[in-house]
């Protein structure tokens, strides 16, 4: 973006709220998988519940993203690189929406897992969901901060997800083939982590939206 | 996927074929003040190509040149060449009246003729041409229709072309340029006087003539220039700053005057 602000000093304050907006709701989703895997690790089903409960919130914030952007094209017209962060904010809403989504699905599991049982997949997981949420984190500062660096950078780190994932399946099929009494809850924690997996797959979807809109260009067609 | 390959395909120019008016290197003069400074454009045949940028930068100023309209006046000069199908207009052995001819203009403001409607379109057509009575009517129904007027205004044709409403009056103005079968149509914001329902007429018009003819628009509305367009040039202070395919100015401009200028931070 160039220096200056819009003649118009309203669009710059409709483009801004409506970025915030976008990164509210990633955080919002991030905080959801960090919930979402602490309630996990300490079967706290209660709090488990009140998250999927909650997830409403963040449809609520979709469908408002959606209002100001249909708003925006409406009334500003925006064009070049405030037409591509508008179009950008709109995928961004929907794609948060459906990590929040994943993280409530982690969450509707926790129930299902034995109280006791320890489960030493179950010490792998965190560490999967700390680096899923990293990458929703700075693929949406990499869209707030029109950074086309970081935006690669998150897109990079979606294969180091998804070897974790392949570590995990193979420990869980182990611990299944030792013990049949283990496939229940591997079960469970195979979806957990096919979740997880999944969640990488929409930051990195999201940190291209935001190259995108920070460059102009699609990631897909620049040398990786 | 194969439409969207083609609607993705390179502009005319892009593709290799030779430009029906090729601008180079040109500067204008209005006594001691440049208004435009080594300009290099090419325009494409069969596409309209919309010129755009703040007042005083020198849009209507480069069609002015084209037609070289600025020799009714002696202060106005023009240095460097304009190409049309490869032969400089520019040259004082060009003929004027087949510049005239080649090239038609329609301006800001509506400007009938204070005559019938007929005659308005009949003026010209006498002017270059010898016709029969029969031929001449063949002639005003044919630019009438191609100008999306002639429904409007065949139980009317003696009617004084005032008479009818500004949206007609461009339209009829169109028809007039249309008449004598030019090959390119400079439209100086044609729609600008007019309301949203006669401009939507006006731009259904242009989109439909681009198949035959090669049209430059030049236009204060954005959103018109990247409606009616394929290709767009921006121009600051009598230079040509970007020109580049309409989808490409309007999602992706190179040059950041461009972009401050579309998006609405200029100034």
């Amino acid at each position: 973006m160039t220096a200056g602000g819009h003649t118009l000093t309203a669009f710059d304050q409709d483009l801004n709220e409506l970025r915030g907006l976008i990164v509210e709701m990633g955080s919002f989703a991030e905080a959801a998988i960090e919930e979402a895997m602490r309630c996990l690790v300490q079967r706290d089903a209660a709090a488990a519940r009140e998250l999927v409960a909650g997830d409403q919130q963040l449809d609520d914030l979709e469908a408002e993203a959606e209002r100001r952007v249909v708003e925006l094209i409406a009334l500003r017209a925006p064009m070049a690189d405030d037409l591509r962060d508008v179009v950008a904010s709109l995928k961004i809403a929907g794609v948060v929406e459906r990590i929040g989504d994943y993280a409530k699905n982690i969450a509707r599991r926790v129930r299902r897992l034995p109280k006791r049982a320890t489960l030493e997949p179950l010490s792998l997981l965190p560490e999967m969901a700390k680096i899923a949420q990293e990458m929703v984190h700075n693929s949406l500062i990499a869209f707030a901060e029109r950074d086309p660096e970081l935006a690669r950078a998150v897109c990079a780190r979606d294969d180091a997800l998804d070897d974790f994932y392949e570590v995990i399946l193979r420990t869980l099929v182990t611990y299944m083939m030792e013990n049949p009494q283990n496939i229940g809850p591997s079960t469970t924690l195979l979806f957990v982590a096919k979740n997880l997996e999944r969640i990488g797959d929409h930051a990195t979807n999201i940190a291209e939206t935001a190259h995108y809109a920070a460059t102009g260009d699609q990631l897909a067609d620049q040398p990786q | 996927m194969m439409e969207l390959m083609e609607r993705r395909q390179l502009s005319p120019i892009l593709a290799g074929l030779p430009p029906k008016i090729d601008i180079r290197g040109v500067d204008f003069f209005y006594g001691k003040s440049q208004a435009l400074k080594g300009v290099d454009l090419a325009v494409p045949a069969n596409a309209v190509t919309a010129i755009i940028g703040p007042s005083g930068c020198g849009k209507s100023t480069l069609l002015r040149a084209i037609n070289r309209i600025y020799e009714l006046y002696p202060e106005q000069w023009a240095t460097g060449e304009i190409l049309i199908d490869g032969r400089n207009v520019l040259e004082r052995r060009y003929s004027l009246s087949a510049l005239r001819r080649a090239v038609g203009m329609v301006f800001q403001k509506p400007t009938p003729f204070s005559t019938s409607i007929r005659n308005n379109v009949a003026f010209a057509l006498s002017y270059f041409e010898r016709l029969s009575k029969a031929e001449l009517a063949d002639r005003i129904e044919d630019a009438l229709r191609q100008a999306a007027l002639w429904d409007e205004v065949k139980d009317k044709l003696n009617a004084s072309a005032l008479s009818l409403s500004g949206g007609q009056q461009q339209r009829l103005c169109i028809a007039r340029t249309l008449a004598v079968r030019p090959e390119i149509i400079l439209l100086d914001e044609p729609t600008s006087a007019l309301d949203p329902i006669s401009t939507a007429r006006i731009e259904e018009l242009i989109h439909e003539l681009r198949q035959r003819f090669t049209i430059v628009i030049v236009t204060h509305n954005m959103q018109q220039a990247a409606r009616v367009s394929q290709r767009t040039a921006f121009f600051h202070l009598g230079e040509l700053v970007e020109v580049g395919d309409t989808t490409q100015i309007f999602t992706n401009p190179h040059v950041p005057r461009t972009q401050d200028y579309i998006t609405g931070r200029y100034g």
